[in-house]
């Protein structure tokens, strides 16, 4: 029997899972293959719609599930103590959870996801709002409804991150807000990132910017932050610049998950693993694959990337299994939404040779963002497509 | 040059959110003093950028050359 150890249940592992559980579904019925997902949480969070939240435009409801009900029932799970990773050994082939188990695989796929470090910048988690974080983006919600007018700054601390254009997202979403509660005029809108722009792709960028600049957002980039003094609530960044602000929202520094690096597996930057940009394979081993957040490749960390990924690592592995010879590889397809506001968006869809345009905003896209946010339980998280 | 240790090799040519220079800030940020990143680059505009960047950040720009129709540069802390 041919094992498949998923290593983390989230976006990226659960529709790894789904997807190869339907497409090798004759070998899994017939226990020829065996699809194992090791999680330690229980579970399963839409880490998208959080960006939604602080607006009331979802509830904290319509984006937690059990992951067993998300992941196929022919897909094994194990949790808490049993899915938590504490090794990964690919010379052996084994992951060791913390219930002290070994568990062997034919094929691994990682899937660790990337997690938030607030204290690297100190005062970080004591100033700032961050939607990057369920609870604190629940906190938000009721912080804006007290806000009253003032400077609100708008902080991505260091790339790269999750959900790449949601920062824009969110600092178009509060101008929208503010304006339909009447305090917009009362209101500096102040966006600060570590580079210069506001977003990474040139083409995206000179859009976004234009929208930024209509609205009367202030950007200031590069702004390295450095340090928050959340007594006096002062932002201060590695560039010189000090700004005063009332409300926070930021973007706390990502890592890949630590049990990477303390694995010793080939990882760079801040655990981000060495994977090969069109087949996703770990550096130097043939049998691991690697999705999602958790790479190092040079794309967007957000749930679409992890979806277009896991057709060629499910299509690769399906392959080998029934001895085909062709390949899949990986062309850099990202799709994203994009919110303008509460009632309007656009879009990008691009990959490594394409980039993307957004197109004007309009309520069209606003819409498709929402229903693709709401299929999510019931097609992208199930592979159904 | 010789001091300097590449650690890193990033093939900046495709397209991604950060950009190149927001996925060579991701990894000179964690980079030690007398690392080096080398990153090939899809065109001359991106890779003037780049230099500027590098140079207002404080970094040393090691190398500069060009590969057919790629540029390649060295970065190093």
């Amino acid at each position: 029997m041919k094992r498949i150890v998923v290593a983390g249940g989230g976006i990226a592992g659960t529709i790894v899972a789904n997807r190869l559980v339907r497409n090798l579904s004759e070998e899994v019925n017939k226990g020829e293959v065996e699809i194992v997902v090791l999680n330690k949480a229980n579970e399963h969070i839409y880490q998208p719609g959080q960006a939604l939240l602080p607006f009331g435009v979802t509830e904290t409801d319509e984006l937690i599930k059990k992951e067993r009900e998300v992941l196929d029932p022919r897909v094994k799970l194990l949790h808490d103590q049993k899915g938590d990773i504490t090794k990964f050994d690919p010379a052996n082939h084994e992951i060791r959870t913390a219930d002290g188990l070994s568990h062997r695989y034919d094929y691994l796929i990682i899937a660790t996801g990337s997690h938030l470090h607030w204290e690297d910048i100190p005062g970080y988690k004591d100033a700032v709002y961050s939607p990057w974080d369920m609870e604190s983006a629940q906190k938000l919600r009721e912080a804006l409804d007290q806000f009253s007018g003032g400077t609100v700054v708008i902080n991505v601390s260091r790339l790269p991150h999750k959900c790449p254009v949601a920062p824009m997202e969110v600092t178009l979403m509060l101008d929208d807000y503010l304006k339909r509660r009447g305090l917009r005029e009362k209101t500096e809108i102040v966006y600060t990132y570590p580079v210069p722009g506001i977003f990474g792709i040139k083409t995206t960028n000179d859009v976004m910017i234009k929208i930024f600049q209509d609205r009367g957002i202030k950007v200031i980039s590069p702004f390295t932050v450095t340090k928050i003094d959340p007594k006096e609530r002062i932002m201060e960044s590695q560039e010189g610049e000090k700004v005063k602000f009332d409300l926070a929202i930021g973007v706390p520094v990502h890592y890949g998950a630590k049990v990477l690096a303390d694995s010793g597996l080939p990882i760079e930057g801040r655990n981000w693993v060495k994977t090969d940009k069109m087949t996703l394979r770990m550096e130097g081993h043939s049998d691991v694959y690697v999705i999602g957040d958790t790479t190092n490749l040079p794309i967007s960390k957000a749930g679409s990337t992890a979806d277009f990924e896991s057709y060629v690592i499910t299509g690769n592995i399906a392959g080998e299994i029934r001895g085909n010879k062709g390949r899949k590889f990986y062309d850099g397809s990202v799709f994203c939404y994009i919110a303008t506001g509460l009632d309007s968006g656009t879009y990008i869809r691009f990959n490594y040779n394409y980039p993307p345009v957004p197109p004007p905003p309009s309520y069209v896209h606003w819409w498709g963002k929402l229903m693709y946010n709401k299929l999510y339980w019931t097609v992208t998280a199930k592979a159904i497509v | 040059m010789s001091s300097m240790k590449i650690s890193s090799k990033l093939d900046l040519t495709g397209y991604s959110c950060a950009g190149p220079i927001g996925e060579l800030s991701g990894v000179l940020d964690t980079m030690k003093d007398g690392e080096a990143v080398e990153a090939i680059l899809a065109d001359e505009s991106t890779k003037k950028d780049v230099l500027a960047w590098a140079q207002k950040k404080g970094y040393k720009v090691i190398e500069e050359k060009k590969d057919g129709n790629k540029f390649i540069v060295v970065i190093g802390k």
